[in-house]
């Protein structure tokens, strides 16, 4: 087991100890997560970075409490996740947590606006505070003469900032997002991170999980992610060279996007 | 999530997949208007059939006549009678007896009721008819619930109440066939001659008059509309000429009592505590009830039809809902991790469901309702081309009655069935873990 720590008991404000995910698929065991640690501070820009199937998303959802470590702990903000029952960890995830998904997830009968202030409507908000708390958050990520579109009538760029907005309308303390640039050209990858990192510049703390590395240069710690291990840098670097020549050579095209940019 | 926002998300849900919420609806349209005409149907026979025994009178009235005794048989109409034909004690109808009727649980009320049984002939300018009579105390025509369509029911000495009917039956004594028969004479508030004839020993006729005034015609009921009502005290001085003799009301009793109850479910009690008295008593309620019951098990039939299309429009739904389920998993998945707890997404499944009932509730009780109407046009039409034919009694007024509880129990019970139908779904929506449903494809 290989922990990577900095500062390990400074403001430490998500505090992942020895986290075990297993799935079962059939009679198969799969390990996701070997005994994960990870540690991450207040205000951090924190990158996660791993290939597919890694199981670098697994630990975002077990951070985020969609779903629940096989063995190990969670504490998020002083609070033991793992041990919440379904009801806490869904008010958990509504008061405390912000998702940016790789597909943006928006509901494409919606508005924008819509969108951005669905997740209000659990939380019993009028819907005229929605409605202008939402409208804030599409100004500041840029698209407040969007409100009205349709996720259909936006850009990827613009669907996926649509839902960074979204994240942010329940005031979460940590942002959780999972591969957002990976549905998005080039262009609009670099909007939606941009604007991840100036709601980092605003004070939130986030997670982001991609194995894009053009991403690392916003981040202000990274931590590298292999079958289901964290590794130092140097190992899975090499790792994923040999996995490049090995796929390289065994099959004309690499059979996985997870490769490129290597 | 509050109220209003999770009617508006479900109305939201119901609005973006209208083709196949309006197919669905179309299953619950079918099975409610099914229900709502078949059961109109039904309850307009039942009213068709209870207008039809209204003329037994009102169902809170016994009647109690005495019971004569001796050896054998008893004799008279006798209804029901406990135990064997053999010793059985005279039971009178005396003004004690009535006040011992008086004090049973139940019993609002009670007076005698007395025939003229003479001779008599009722004279208005130059028509007659022949007369009988039924004498009553006064206020007692209140209290049978008879209503007059001129004048009043309060009799008072020398006044008589006839039935709607009565007129018709005076005669032209010097008519000759050819001549137009004399038109009903109106006869209300006018003096008659009431004519009471007796025979004495020899056969002679003797013949007493008294002037009687018409007080009030009544409303036609079916089954006084023949009849006329005169003072209990009127008609005992005439029974008195003609027998001769003053008659003793604690010898001989009364011919018939007449006793009303308060309410119509204290009948059964009434009627079998008279009858453990020892006297003979008719109420027509237990036929009446025998016939509702009939009534009551074709309506439930009927609904059962009307239910069986119900239960495959509710299999329709609970299908909808499953397939609504694996479409928009990801967007339960979705829902979860924005914070949704497990009660929000079984409440938006279980609400899109029942809301799809009561749509469908809605639409079958306007279509059950339409051609419940037409229905009604089409047989009432028929029935009247019958009675044309045949020369029965005139047809119905409407042969399909939707009333406004039955339109309301059809709304709430497809809503149920759509609630219902849409419990296993919602359940298995709101159980989703949450990280395979954002991962479903």
């Amino acid at each position: 087991m290989i922990i990577q720590m900095e500062n390990p008991t400074d403001n430490v404000f998500i505090d992942a100890v020895n986290v075990t995910r297993q799935f079962q698929m059939g009679r198969l065991t799969v390990d996701a997560l070997c005994g994960v640690n990870l540690q991450v501070k207040k205000n951090a820009f924190q990158i996660i970075m791993g290939p597919s199937g890694s199981g670098k998303s697994t630990l975002l959802y077990l951070i985020g409490g969609l779903d629940r470590p096989t063995a190990g702990e969670i504490k998020v903000d002083g609070e033991l996740i793992d041990s919440l029952d379904e009801n806490r960890l869904a008010i958990y995830r509504r008061q405390k947590v912000g998702f940016i998904f790789q597909t943006f997830n928006l509901l494409p009968s919606m508005s924008a606006l819509e969108n951005v202030a669905f997740p209000l409507r659990f939380a019993r908000v009028s819907r005229r505070n929605r409605l202008k708390k939402a409208m804030d958050l599409l100004e500041i990520v840029g698209l407040a003469d969007r409100a009205n579109h349709k996720p259909s009538e936006l850009s990827g760029g613009q669907q996926q900032r649509v839902a960074i907005a979204r994240a942010l309308v329940n005031d979460p303390v940590i942002i959780l997002a999972d591969e957002p640039t990976g549905n998005l050209d080039t262009a609009g990858g670099l909007s939606v991170m941009q604007a991840l990192a100036d709601l980092h510049s605003r004070g939130a703390t986030m997670i982001v999980v991609t194995h894009d590395t053009r991403n690392r240069q916003f981040a202000t710690q990274t931590n590298f992610i292999l079958d289901g291990r964290i590794v130092p840098q140097e190992i899975y670097e090499h790792s994923l060279n040999n996995l490049a020549i090995e796929a390289v050579g065994s099959s004309p095209t690499p059979s996985e996007n997870d490769v490129e940019g290597q | 999530m509050g109220i209003f926002d999770l009617i508006s998300l479900i109305l939201d849900n119901l609005n973006r997949r209208k083709g196949r919420v309006g197919l669905t609806a179309v299953g619950v349209i079918i099975g409610t208007a099914a229900v709502v005409i078949l059961v109109s149907l039904a309850i307009g026979l039942q009213a068709n059939a209870t207008a039809q025994l209204a003329g037994i009178g009102d169902l809170t009235l016994i009647n109690v006549i005495p019971t004569y005794g001796g050896e054998g048989d008893p004799g008279g109409p006798i209804i029901s009678i406990d135990g064997a034909p053999g010793n059985i004690e005279t039971k009178l109808l005396t003004p004690d007896a009535l006040e011992e009727l008086r004090t049973l649980p139940g019993v609002q009320d009670v007076f005698p009721r007395e025939y003229f049984y003479g001779e008599a002939r009722l004279k208005y300018q130059r028509l007659e008819t022949w007369a009988g009579g039924t004498g009553v105390p006064p206020g007692a025509l209140k209290t049978m619930g008879l209503i007059a369509q001129q004048g009043d029911v309060e009799l008072e000495k020398g006044t008589i109440v006839i039935g709607s009917n009565f007129n018709t039956t005076f005669f032209d004594p010097n008519f000759r066939p050819g001549k137009e028969p004399p038109p009903p004479p109106d006869v209300y508030n006018q003096q008659l001659r009431l004519e009471i004839i007796k025979y004495d020993p020899d056969g002679n006729q003797i013949i007493k008059n008294y002037q009687v005034r018409v007080k009030g015609i009544l409303q036609s009921n079916g089954r006084d509309d023949w009849a006329i009502y005169m003072l209990l005290d009127d008609v005992t001085t005439y029974n008195e000429w003609v027998n001769g003799q003053r008659i003793n009301r604690n010898k001989t009793g009364y011919n018939e009592a007449v006793v009303k109850v308060d309410d119509p479910k204290n009948v059964k009690p009434v009627y079998d505590a008279i009858l453990a008295l020892g006297y003979q008593a008719f109420s027509p309620q237990p036929y009446v009830e025998g016939i509702n019951s009939f009534f009551t098990i074709l309506q439930v039939i009927f609904g059962g039809v009307g239910a069986i299309a119900l239960l495959v429009a509710a299999i329709g739904i609970a299908n909808t809902m499953a397939m609504a389920i694996l479409e928009r998993t990801r967007e339960i998945g979705l829902m979860k991790a924005l914070g949704a707890t497990n009660r929000d997404i079984l409440s938006v499944f279980l609400g899109e469901a029942a809301g799809i009932g009561f749509l469908g509730g809605l639409g079958g009780i306007t279509v059950g309702w339409l051609v419940g109407e037409m229905l009604d046009v089409l047989v009432v039409a028929y029935l009247a081309g019958q009675a044309v034919q045949q020369g029965g009694p005139p047809p119905p007024e409407s042969a399909v009655i939707t009333p406004l509880w039955l339109a309301g129990f059809a709304l709430f019970f497809a809503t149920i069935i759509g609630f219902l139908s849409g419990l296993y779904p919602a359940l298995r929506a709101a159980t989703l873990v949450p990280i395979n449903a954002l991962k479903y494809e």
